[in-house]
């Protein structure tokens, strides 16, 4: 057999396993999505019932919805504000590991894996615990969002990571030497280049947030959406009303994280323009010494 | 008065977006491998250049408030965990006399603790196996065999779109799918491999290996997919222009070569199934024990001091089977 032939079957072997691959992954919310299309009469089996309808779809706007709604609202407003904090934390966290000593910085680093490999039930349990030594009782706030950013800010870190890997810090050295200070170099400079690792790491921490569950089953009194969907699971027989919630919830998901990296891809694209841009041309360095010399109110000590 | 300057962690590879490290595993990965490939001393490949102006209080006003989070919503609790499973219990909670009597309840003969640890500990090698069976040849197609960068990208990011959907809904979507009434068993009937549906499918620890392998294979595919995609081609090219077949070139540059994508793949899927409790829960059925399961039951029952020392032995555990892990790593590196 030739060399050739021998690539062409591997390449086409290895496709094939791949797209078995994609079966098995998005199988079981296909199989969702077709019995969630069944009419009133459907059950959560099959053979599937009267499709396609958009019954349980309707269901979900109905009065017997109004606890799924509540959860919705509950988990949109956790995770927007896991979003903020989660965004936040994790350009401060990296502005300090670039700082570090070494040794710091992979303390830092080690944290950071502990709180993504740290098992949800356990980081719930200490939280209770820990709050019972301290005489409060647990709640979605504030323990149940301190939980949520723990585990969005792993992600939130890494996105900064990749960003500032791709990053000239000369364009800082720049603007220092040209009398900018510390501040003004991170407003004028750093801020501008990297917002879009900052709103990335934001809407990683929505999106984990809106998700997460095991971490929040034992801190929280109020029925965030993924609580809710586990009490209606484990409660009352399954209904196609939480298969359509289901593919709700997933097709959602996957077009904000879709959109999400596309606006993150873009960013960085015009990070590498922008500092190529700065190195080839001695505008950017003449516009930076202007706006330092133009904000002499800003400068620190 | 400069800090010596640290090497960056890879060289950028043009049409790769920094969308990599988005994900979880790669930053030890860029670690590892940047010491593997290039030499490097270990550690070395993390580190960004520092800013200019680095004086020690700026850098501490930005640890501050991060450092702060992580101390009460992380190691405060981890911390608390240890401690409680040294208390004693009450009918209301736990008071703060030492014992030991919740581990000795855990290693008495009557506890089914230790076997349900061994059944989870089985259970998370099995599909930490079936994850690297499944994973490296996805990743390996997508990183070796796609050619154009923008294709494998594509394809991969369609591949780890469901991670980021509820692990709630995705274990949810497999009862639908494997139970009696499910697509699995008509479809086998349809076509008459089978013809009474098969009860084994849902609610059995089969189902709980299937529907962890689905949610975590990404874990195993992510790490392997970057240190692939990463890998110096001229290797490949060196053993093949010696002579080497595909197979041996597989075996002796590229294998090797992603040991460390690897491991982080295995670590990362074995540590989160050793934690499960949702899966085994929802799939499971109840028919099939979790630690993770247990720990909610006496939370439930007000047994603090003897959930915590539950969930303290199941951090052993994990840690004993990231070690086993590693070393079996090496065992293999000097082979």
């Amino acid at each position: 057999m030739s060399q050739q032939l021998r690539e062409r079957l591997s390449k086409i072997g290895l496709g094939v396993w791949f797209a078995a691959f994609l079966v098995f992954l998005y199988g079981p919310v296909l199989v969702m999505l077709v019995l969630s299309l069944q009419s009133e009469k459907g059950g959560s089996g099959f053979p599937a019932v009267g499709l396609p309808s958009g019954y349980w779809y309707n269901y979900l706007t109905g009065p017997n919805s109004s606890a799924i709604r509540s959860a919705v609202v509950v988990s949109l407003v956790l995770a927007l504000i896991v979003g903020v904090i989660g965004g936040a934390l994790a350009l401060s966290l990296i502005m300090a590991y670039r700082r570090m000593s070494r040794r710091t910085a992979t303390i830092l680093l080690y944290v950071v894996l502990l709180a993504l490999m740290t098992p949800g039930i356990l980081l719930g349990l200490g939280m209770i615990l820990w709050w019972k030594l301290l005489g409060l009782s647990p709640s979605l706030y504030p323990a149940g969002l301190g939980v949520h950013v723990v585990w969005a800010l792993p992600f939130g870190f890494l996105v900064m990571l990749s960003i500032f890997n791709r990053y000239d810090v000369a364009v800082e050295e720049a603007a220092r030497d040209l009398g900018a200070s510390v501040m003004q170099t991170f407003t004028r400079v750093t801020l501008p280049i990297i917002w879009g690792g900052v709103f990335g790491a934001a809407l990683f921490a929505f999106t984990l947030s809106w998700n997460e569950f095991e971490r929040t089953l034992l801190v929280s009194t109020t029925n965030t959406l993924p609580l809710e969907i586990y009490g209606e699971l484990t409660s009352a027989a399954l209904q196609p009303n939480l298969y359509a919630l289901g593919v709700i919830t997933t097709f959602g998901t996957i077009l904000i994280v879709f959109l999400m990296l596309i606006a993150v891809a873009l960013m960085v694209r015009r990070t590498a323009r922008t500092q190529a841009a700065a190195f080839q041309t001695d505008e950017e360095a003449v516009t930076l010494a202007e706006q330092a010399r133009a904000a002499p109110a800003l400068e620190g000590a | 008065m400069t800090e010596p300057e640290l090497t960056p962690t890879k060289p950028a590879t043009e049409g790769l977006p920094a969308l990599e490290p988005a994900l979880p595993g790669d930053i030890a990965l860029s670690d590892a491998a940047g010491a593997e490939i290039y030499g490097e001393e270990k550690g070395a490949g993390l580190a960004l250049r520092a800013p200019p102006g680095a004086s020690k209080l700026v850098t501490l006003l930005w640890m501050l408030p991060g450092a702060l989070w992580l101390l009460i919503f992380l190691i405060a609790p981890v911390i608390v965990v240890l401690v409680v499973s040294f208390f004693t219990g009450t009918i209301t909670g736990f008071k703060e006399v030492f014992t030991t009597s919740n581990y000795s309840a855990i290693f008495s003969s009557s506890s089914t603790y230790l076997s349900t640890l061994e059944g989870v500990a089985r259970n998370s090698a099995i599909v930490t196996a079936v994850c690297l069976v499944i994973g490296y040849p996805v990743a390996y197609f997508l990183a070796v065999k796609v050619k154009k960068v923008q294709y494998a990208f594509g394809l991969f990011l369609i591949a780890l779109a469901p991670f980021f959907t509820s692990t709630l809904i995705r274990a949810e979507a497999w009862v639908p799918t494997m139970a009696i009434n499910g697509a699995v068993n008509s479809i086998l009937k349809d076509i008459g491999i089978i013809h009474h549906p098969l009860g084994i499918l849902l609610f059995s620890n089969f189902a709980v290996i299937v529907a962890l392998v689905q949610l975590l294979v990404l874990f195993m595919v992510t790490p392997i997919f970057f240190q692939l995609a990463a890998l110096d081609q001229s290797a490949i090219e060196a053993a093949r222009d010696l002579g080497a077949s595909g197979f041996r070139v597989f075996m002796n540059v590229t294998l090797p070569l992603t040991r460390a994508g690897i491991m982080i793949g295995c670590v990362f899927v074995f540590v989160l199934s050793m934690g499960d409790f949702a899966t085994y829960k929802l799939v499971g059925g109840g028919s099939v024990g979790s630690i993770g399961l247990n720990i909610q039951n006496l939370v439930s029952l007000l047994n603090y001091p003897q959930a915590a020392a539950q969930a303290a032995i199941l951090v052993v555990a994990m840690a004993i089977g990231v070690v086993l892990l590693l070393r079996f790593a090496k065992l293999q590196d000097q082979v």
